[in-house]
């Protein structure tokens, strides 16, 4: 008979009923594809993190191989090259890295910060760097070209097609400059050469300065890599590049707020909407009411109706609502990041659970109606 | 002021109504009514708009609590009876049938007195059923009230009011929407009901009814009009109305 009942009302109130699904509907809809891209995002947030750059350098115990440091003073600690194939080996996925040599040459009677790399793998690491002038230098070895600073450019009034001369107590070849470019930093002032030509120019072949990293992933899985590292590398400190980790903790923290306040907000708007549907339903089931009560329905027995119906608006409005959840997302996903957002199947049950939990409160001016007397509502009077 | 009588040793009081007052804010609907109603009667209550008949009547049936006095049916003192107490009270030993009907739209005319078994404890459709057919709508049982006439909503009314079995059957101008021939029908039945020593408490403007009880109880300003004595089947009724046949149940 729960059924019967509960089928009848749903029947006789489906104009109502259809505005109050569509409303849960909508409100669960826009929470699912928040909710999918709020899980997807880390992922997505990584990715983005990566075109940022290294996140992890790989340096000599206690010291200090900064660029700015280095533009004053040659370093005087270097590691060994098998770092690299060590931190390659680690076993740390989509990990990438650049080996950096820094040395001081003379150029033009003046003294240079060459920095010697893996041109191409240095490029991908450093998003900021631009083009200015000329093109890329990006074979890993090859010897006859550089890349010139910005600045460096401008003291040295050397353009793209010109020739360059570095020399220290080692070597002093001559170069072509291949292109110039603008990083926003050090590298500015520096001459970028292949590491193999750096340690020609330093004499300390099988040496480098340190290996920029960079690990995908969440701050969390960045510290697991830095911990594998470290443990994989006795003879070097790895430490993080806070200012990325830190951004990226940052910026995956603001979307949560982000998210969790905009999911609040559709909820409001969701449970007024019902709420303002229920209320109408409310006025016109009161002579219903009565006469259940009338007849000795209790008022559980009758509430419990009324929630059974809320409760099955609320799982049919979130099954739905998470469907269209997806596409939402997916639409979203394609347009903000320029990839596809997957589906989160965890996110159904919550999504169903929470608009279960809107459309019981929802009901709240159906659930009043239990306790109106039904004496009067059967005279009229209420 | 009115009187009340004691019922009589042999006689089964059913109804007991001691100094019953109702008011609503400023206006007393009953003042000190008292009267007592034998188990197995058929009581016309009568008098004009405004007397306090269906305010006697939701009282009796618990969907109104009384100022002050004593509701006594079956046992039990309405008016010391709470919220729940009074929804159990409504569930077991009462059986409403109303002028307009007050069936639900949405249910058939066998959901609507299977509604009454489910609010009173568990629906039984097959009995549901028989008890329509016993009342001619056995052809009528899925249509839904819309597709029904006056009376044989009414009639579905009064089956269900009767499905618990309850020990007093309040009705208020049961015929007061139906035509002679409907009104006709929904009397025998409760002529029948009344052969089977139902107690019937009716509120009526219609003089017939009024002959057709065991006696009249008048209501006027909210007070009796006249002493209310128990119809036994020694003493004599106060209106032309046949004793019932099952006082002494």
């Amino acid at each position: 008979m729960f059924t019967r009942l509960l089928w009848g009302i749903l029947r006789s109130s489906s104009g109502r009923l259809i505005v109050a699904l569509l409303a849960l509907t909508s409100g669960a809809a826009v929470l699912a594809a928040l909710l999918t891209m709020q899980a997807d995002v880390q992922r997505k947030l990584s990715g983005e993190f990566r075109t940022l750059g290294a996140n992890l350098i790989i340096q000599p115990p206690q010291a200090l191989p900064t660029a700015r440091e280095i533009n004053s003073a040659a370093t005087t600690t270097l590691l060994d090259a098998s770092v690299i194939r060590a931190a390659t080996t680690a076993g740390i996925p989509g990990t990438s890295l650049a080996p950096y040599l820094y040395v001081v040459a003379q150029a033009n009677g003046r003294p240079i910060v060459v920095a010697g790399t893996w041109p191409g793998a240095a490029l991908r690491l450093s998003p900021s760097w631009k083009l200015v002038q000329g093109r890329w230098m990006d074979l890993p070895h090859d010897d006859s070209e550089c890349m010139l600073g910005r600045d460096v450019a401008h003291a040295l009034g050397l353009a793209p097609g010109d020739q360059i001369r570095l020399q220290t107590s080692h070597a002093s070849p001559r170069l072509i400059i291949a292109g110039i470019l603008e990083a926003g930093a050090d590298e500015d002032d520096q001459v970028i050469v292949s590491l193999a030509l750096a340690q020609q120019l330093a004499g300390t072949p099988d040496k480098i300065s340190l290996v920029a990293v960079n690990v995908p992933g969440s701050a969390s899985q960045m510290e697991q890599a830095r911990r594998r590292l470290a443990a994989a590398l006795p003879t070097a400190e790895v430490r993080p590049l806070r200012q990325v980790t830190e951004a990226q903790g940052d910026i995956a923290r603001r979307l949560r707020v982000l998210v969790a306040s905009m999911v609040i907000l559709i909820l409001l708007l969701t449970l007024l909407c019902v709420l303002a549907t229920m209320a109408a339903l409310a006025v016109e089931r009161r002579l219903d009411v009565g006469l259940m009560r009338a007849l000795g329905g209790s008022i559980s027995r009758v509430v419990s109706l009324f929630l059974a119906e809320a409760a099955l608006l609320g799982a049919l409005s979130g099954l739905a609502g998470y469907l269209i959840g997806i596409v939402l997302a997916r639409w979203v996903g394609g347009r903000v990041f320029q990839s596809l957002i997957s589906p989160q199947w965890k996110i159904l049950p919550l999504t169903v659970a929470i608009m279960v939990a809107v459309a019981l409160a929802g009901a709240l001016p159906l659930r009043l109606l239990g306790k109106v007397r039904p004496g009067a509502i059967l005279r009229g009077e209420a | 002021m009115t009187t009340r009588d004691s019922a009589p040793r042999d006689v089964s009081v059913l109804v007991d109504v001691r100094d019953l007052s109702k008011r609503f804010g400023e206006v007393n609907a009953l003042e000190s009514v008292s009267f007592q109603v034998a188990s197995g009667e058929w009581i016309a209550m009568t008098g004009p708009s405004g007397s306090g008949k269906t305010t006697l009547i939701n009282v009796l049936g618990g969907l109104d609590t009384p100022t002050s006095g004593h509701a006594i049916v079956d046992g039990m003192d309405v008016a010391a009876l709470n919220e729940a107490e009074l929804t159990r009270y409504r569930a077991r030993k009462i059986g409403f049938v109303f002028q307009q009907f007050h069936l639900v739209p949405y249910l058939s005319a066998v959901e609507n007195v299977m509604l009454a078994q489910y609010l009173h404890s568990v629906a039984d459709k097959r009995e549901a059923c028989a008890a329509l057919e016993r009342v001619g709508l056995g052809d009528r049982l899925r249509h839904r009230p819309s597709q029904l006439s006056g009376g044989e909503q009414q009639r579905v009314a009064v089956v269900r009011a009767l499905i618990n079995q309850p020990s007093l059957i309040l009705a208020d101008e049961p015929t007061g929407n139906l035509d002679d021939a409907n009104e006709r029908i929904v009397l025998e039945i409760f002529r029948e009901l009344h052969a089977e020593g139902h107690t019937i408490l009716m509120v009526t403007h219609n003089p017939a009814i009024g002959d057709l009880a065991d006696r009249e109880i008048r209501l006027e300003h909210g007070r009796l009009a006249s002493p209310a004595s128990i119809t036994t089947p020694e003493a004599p009724k106060v209106k032309n109305a046949r004793a019932p046949e099952t006082a002494n149940r």
